[in-house]
C-alpha cells in the first residue's frame, strides 16, 4: 500500500519548464532581477521541499531554504551551465543541509523541545505509515553521503547518473553508496 | 532483503508528501535571495568587464576557458590550501565554543515533529527518550562541588575540547554525584544551546554571624539575567545554573518604595523583616532602596552614541531589527537637549551618523534604517571612534555610549583586559558605556557584565519589543541618568539576634569587607528611579534553624542588650562627587512582621522571585518550596501590577514547573 502522492515529483515538474528555466537562467547571470525573482519563485518548493526531505522539519527546512536563495543569488552569475540548474540547485541545497546540520551544533535546538509537546496532528493509522516513518528517520540517520545518494535515487527518484553529477562523484559510486546504506538499512528492510 | 523493484521498501521513500512552505516563509527566502542577488550583481557592475558572466578574465582565449592548464591555476591552489587549512581548521572548530556536544548533531538528524502539518508517514517515532535526555539533566540537583569553581572562571564548558569537558564536569561533581553518575546527568549543560558564555560562580554560602558579622556588597542595577531566563523558558529551555543571578531576577520589577526627598540624599532605605516562605525557621531581611527622581523639568542633556553591531550574525529579526526598533522609541524619549550618533562597526563600518541633535528625528531613524547586518570585517577602532564621537558632543549632562551587540565584540580593541581597561579610562574621563544584548546563541553575557561593570552603565538583554520599551521608554531615567555611583551596601548582624545569615544573590558582585570605606573601589552606579532590592536570609538565635553548631569554646553571644538585628550602611557618591557619603540605619524588631501576610506585597514579591531563582539555579537553599507554592506567593505579592511584569513572572513560574 502506498501514500498518496501529493501532486508532482520535483523531477517531473522540473521537465515541463525546462526550457523557460534555460531562458531565465541567461538573462539572471547577465544581471536581471526580474528573471532571477522568477526563478526562485519557481523553485522555491523544489528547494524547500528537499531540504524538509533531507532534515525533516519545517523550521530547518525554511531556514535552509532561505540561505539557498541567498546563495543562489550570490551565485547564479557564476553557474557555468554545465550540468542542469536543477542539479545545481539541488548541489547547493545539499551543501545548506550538511552546512546547517553541522552548525545545528551551536544553534538552539527548539525543536527537540517542541516536538515532544507537538500535538500527533495527523495519527498514524496505517501499520505502513509507520515503518515508512522508521525508514526515514533511519535514512535521515545515514553517513552523508549514503543519505544524498538515496533520497536522490529513491525519493527525488532520479537516476544514478543525475545524482553523480549532483554529488560530484562518479555514478558506480551512487551504486556504491546506495548499496553501503542498504547495508547499514538492513535490519530496518 | 529483496532488491526486486516491486518490493524494495527504499521506493517507499518516493511516497512522502513534503509540507508546503508557508508563503510568508517563502517571501522571505524569495527577498533575502533577491536581495543578495542585487548585492553580488552592484558588485560585480563596478568590478572590470571582461567576461560577459561577470567571472574574472582568467585566459585571453575565452572560449577555451575551462580548458586551458592556466585555469586549473584556481583550483589546484584552492585544494593545496584546503588541505592545508580543512584539518586546521577543523581542529580549531572542534576545540572551540562554537562546538556544541556532540549529541547536538542528532537535532539535525533525529527526526522531529513540528506544530506544522507533517504527513503521517513521518511522524516521527517517539521522541520521548532525546525528551528524557534533555529534560532531565537539567534538574538534576547540583552538587555544591559544580559551585566550588572560583568566580570569575568562565564557563569552561562549551570552550573545552568535548572529552575535557566532560571529564571537568565529571570531576567537579564527582564529589556529592559519585563516579557512577549516568553521562546524560553529569552534563546538565545540553539543557539549553550552547554559545551563549556566562560567569560561572558560587553561590552565597551561609555565613555565621559570630565568625562574619558584616556582609558587604555593591548593588546591582542589571536586570539582563531575568530577560535572558525568561526567553529560555518561554522558548522551552531551562536555562543553565550560571545564567541564573538572582539579584538580576528581583531587581528586574518595579517596586513601589518610598523616594528619596532631594538629590543630595538620592535614596532612602525600606526594611522589612518577615518569615522566609521556604524555611520556618528563618527570616528574610528585605532591604530595598529607590533612586531619587528629578521633577520633569530638570531635563540635563545627554549625548548618545549608538555603537552597533552589524556583523552577519546580527541578521535575525529579534537582533538588528529589533534594535533598530528599539532605537528609535530611545529617540523618541529624547529632547532638543540632547544629540545622538551613531557608528557601526562589523559589516557597515564607520560613522553612521555624525552628533546629530536629537529633535532631528528624520536624519537619526534614517541612519537606523541604513544599517544592514552583513560581512564579518572587524569593525577597526570601533570602539575608539564611538568614544572619540562622544568626547567630541560632550555635554554637561551624560555623556554615554550604548553597545549594542549579540555577543560579537570585535570592536577593534581584541585583549578584553585591554578592552576593559580602556573602557575603565573613559569612565573616568566622564564617557560611560551601557550594553544591550540581542539574540541567542552567540550572546557573550560574561563580557557583557564586564564591560558594562567597567562603564559604569547597564547590561541588558533586549528579548523582544515589550523588553525594549521597558529599558528604553519606561526605565529611561535609570538608563540614562546617574542620580548615585559607587553605590555600596554593608550590613552588620547582631550577633546576640542573628546567629547565621546568607545574602541571596549578587555573587558576582560581593565586596570586601575593607572596600567599603575605600572610595577608590568600583560599585554599582544608580539611575533616576532605579529600585534595587537585597534579601537576607537570616537565623534568629534561638530559632533551631541554624545549619552551623556552635562553638563550643567560642565567645558567648555579645552585647546582648541591644535588640537591634542588624545595623545597614550604604556609601554612595553623588554623581559629579568623588568623595562618598554614608546614610546608616538600624534593623530594629519595629520592621519585623511574624507573618508574610502582614508584610508588603513588595516584600512578598521579592521573596517568591528569590525562591524562584534558587529553585530554578538549583540552589542548595530552598528548593524544597514547590513551584505552585512560588506561583502562589508571587500572585499575593502581585499588588496593582500596572505593567503586567508581575502577572507575567507568575506565567513563567508555571512554565519553569513544566520543564523542570
Amino acid at each position: 500500500m502506498h501514500l498518496p502522492v501529493m501532486g508532482p515529483t520535483a523531477a517531473e515538474e522540473l521537465g515541463h519548464t525546462q526550457a523557460m528555466t534555460q531562458a531565465l537562467v541567461v538573462r539572471a547571470r547577465n544581471g536581471d532581477a526580474q528573471a532571477f525573482g522568477e526563478l526562485l519563485e519557481d523553485h522555491f518548493e523544489l528547494i524547500f521541499r528537499t531540504a524538509w526531505k533531507w532534515c525533516g522539519n519545517r523550521h530547518d527546512a525554511e531556514d535552509i531554504a532561505q540561505e539557498v536563495c541567498v546563495k543562489l543569488g550570490q551565485a547564479i552569475g557564476g553557474f557555468d551551465g554545465r550540468s542542469a540548474f536543477s542539479s545545481w540547485i539541488y548541489r547547493i541545497t545539499l551543501n545548506a543541509v550538511r552546512d546547517w546540520q553541522r552548525a545545528g551544533r551551536r544553534r538552539g535546538r527548539h525543536a527537540d523541545r517542541y516536538a515532544e509537546i507537538a500535538p500527533d496532528e495527523h495519527p498514524a493509522d496505517q501499520e505502513d505509515a509507520a515503518t515508512s516513518g522508521q525508514l526515514w528517520a533511519a535514512v535521515r540517520r545515514l553517513p552523508e553521503k549514503q543519505r544524498d545518494a538515496v533520497l536522490l535515487v529513491y525519493a527525488e527518484e532520479l537516476s544514478h547518473a543525475a545524482a553523480a553529477d549532483i554529488m560530484g562523484i562518479k555514478e558506480a559510486t551512487v551504486s556504491f553508496h546506495v548499496h553501503e546504506a542498504r547495508k547499514t538499512l538492513r535490519g530496518l528492510l | 532483503m529483496s532488491n526486486d523493484m516491486q518490493n524494495d521498501p527504499l521506493n517507499r521513500l518516493k511516497n512522502v508528501a513534503a509540507p508546503d512552505a508557508r508563503s510568508e516563509a517563502k517571501q522571505r527566502a524569495v527577498s533575502a535571495g533577491m536581495a543578495a542577488f542585487e548585492a553580488a550583481n552592484t558588485k560585480s557592475a563596478t568590478a572590470p568587464k571582461g567576461s560577459s558572466w561577470g567571472r574574472r578574465l582568467t585566459s585571453i582565449i575565452t572560449s577555451w576557458k575551462r580548458k586551458t592548464i592556466m585555469d586549473m591555476r584556481l583550483p589546484i591552489g584552492t585544494a593545496a590550501i584546503a588541505l592545508l587549512v580543512l584539518p586546521l581548521g577543523y581542529q580549531l572548530y572542534t576545540t572551540t565554543s562554537m562546538t556544541g556536544l556532540p549529541e547536538a548533531s542528532t537535532r539535525a538528524v533525529a527526526p522531529v515533529a513540528e506544530p506544522a502539518p507533517v504527513d503521517e508517514a513521518l511522524s516521527p517515532p517517539p521522541p520521548a527518550k532525546v525528551a528524557q535526555e534533555r529534560a532531565a539533566p537539567a534538574p538534576v540537583a547540583p552538587a555544591p562541588a559544580e559551585m566550588e569553581m572560583s568566580a570569575g572562571d568562565r564557563v569552561m564548558m562549551e570552550t573545552m575540547p568535548e572529552p575535557l569537558a566532560a571529564q571537568n564536569s565529571m570531576l567537579t561533581r564527582a564529589p556529592a554525584a559519585g563516579f557512577a553518575t549516568p553521562m546524560g546527568e553529569a552534563m546538565p549543560m545540553q539543557a539549553q544551546p550552547s554559545g551563549d558564555e556566562f560567569i560561572s560562580f558560587d553561590e552565597q554560602r551561609l555565613k555565621v554571624v559570630a565568625e562574619q558579622p558584616v556582609s558587604t556588597f555593591s548593588i546591582d542595577v542589571d536586570t539582563a539575567s531575568y530577560s535572558y531566563v525568561r526567553r529560555m523558558l518561554e522558548d522551552g529551555f531551562v536555562p543553565e545554573p550560571d545564567a541564573v543571578r538572582i539579584e538580576e531576577l528581583v531587581n528586574y520589577f518595579p517596586y513601589d518604595y518610598p523616594a528619596a526627598p532631594s538629590a543630595e540624599v538620592p535614596f532612602q532605605p525600606t526594611l522589612a523583616v518577615f518569615p522566609t516562605p521556604w524555611n520556618p525557621k528563618t527570616q528574610l531581611l528585605q532591604i530595598g532602596i529607590k533612586g531619587y527622581v528629578p521633577p520633569a523639568g530638570q531635563d540635563k542633556p545627554a549625548n548618545l552614541v549608538f555603537l552597533i553591531d552589524t556583523s552577519g550574525s546580527m541578521d535575525e529579526p529579534d537582533k538588528l531589527p529589533l534594535l533598530k526598533r528599539a532605537f528609535a522609541l530611545l529617540v523618541e524619549q529624547l529632547s532638543g537637549n540632547d544629540t545622538v550618533s551613531i557608528v557601526a562597526y562589523a559589516g557597515s563600518a564607520g560613522v553612521v551618523l555624525e552628533p546629530t541633535i536629537a529633535t532631528n528625528k528624520t536624519a537619526i531613524l534614517g541612519a537606523l534604517d541604513n544599517l544592514w547586518a552583513g560581512g564579518s570585517t572587524a569593525g577597526a577602532e570601533g570602539i575608539e571612534l564611538a568614544y572619540r564621537l562622544a568626547e567630541e558632543a560632550r555635554v554637561d549632562g551624560t555623556n554615554r555610549v550604548i553597545l549594542a551587540t549579540d555577543g560579537d565584540f570585535n570592536v577593534g580593541i581584541d585583549d578584553p583586559e585591554k578592552l576593559e581597561g580602556f573602557i575603565k579610562a573613559k569612565r573616568d574621563g566622564g564617557v560611560t558605556l551601557s550594553v544591550l544584548g540581542f539574540g541567542r546563541g552567540n550572546l557573550d553575557d560574561a563580557t557583557m557584565q564586564a564591560l558594562a561593570q567597567n562603564g559604569n552603565g547597564n547590561a541588558s538583554y533586549i528579548s523582544s519589543f515589550r523588553e525594549a520599551q521597558k529599558v528604553l521608554v519606561e526605565e529611561v531615567g535609570g538608563t540614562l541618568e546617574v542620580i548615585a555611583k559607587d553605590v555600596k551596601i554593608q550590613v552588620e548582624f547582631n550577633p546576640a539576634a542573628v546567629s547565621e545569615y546568607r545574602l541571596i544573590g549578587y555573587e558576582t558582585r560581593a565586596l570586601n569587607r575593607e572596600d567599603f570605606n575605600n572610595d577608590a573601589v568600583d560599585a554599582g552606579d544608580i539611575g533616576a528611579g532605579h529600585t534595587v532590592t537585597a534579601l537576607y536570609e537570616i537565623t534568629p538565635v534561638g530559632s533551631g534553624g541554624e545549619l552551623v553548631d556552635p562553638l563550643r569554646y567560642g565567645a558567648e553571644a555579645a552585647r546582648a542588650g541591644s535588640e537591634e538585628i542588624a545595623f545597614l550602611r550604604m556609601r554612595y557618591k553623588l554623581p559629579d562627587s568623588d568623595v562618598s557619603q554614608l546614610i546608616e540605619q538600624p534593623v530594629t524588631p519595629e520592621v519585623v512582621y511574624a507573618d508574610i501576610g502582614q508584610a508588603s506585597d513588595d516584600a512578598r514579591f521579592a521573596a517568591a522571585v528569590a525562591a524562584f531563582g534558587q529553585k530554578l539555579r538549583g540552589s542548595d537553599y530552598g528548593a524544597g518550596m514547590s513551584w505552585d507554592a512560588i506561583a502562589e506567593l508571587a500572585r499575593s505579592g502581585r499588588g496593582a501590577d500596572e505593567s503586567g511584569y508581575r502577572s507575567e513572572f507568575v506565567q513563567l513560574v508555571k512554565a519553569a514547573a513544566g520543564l523542570k
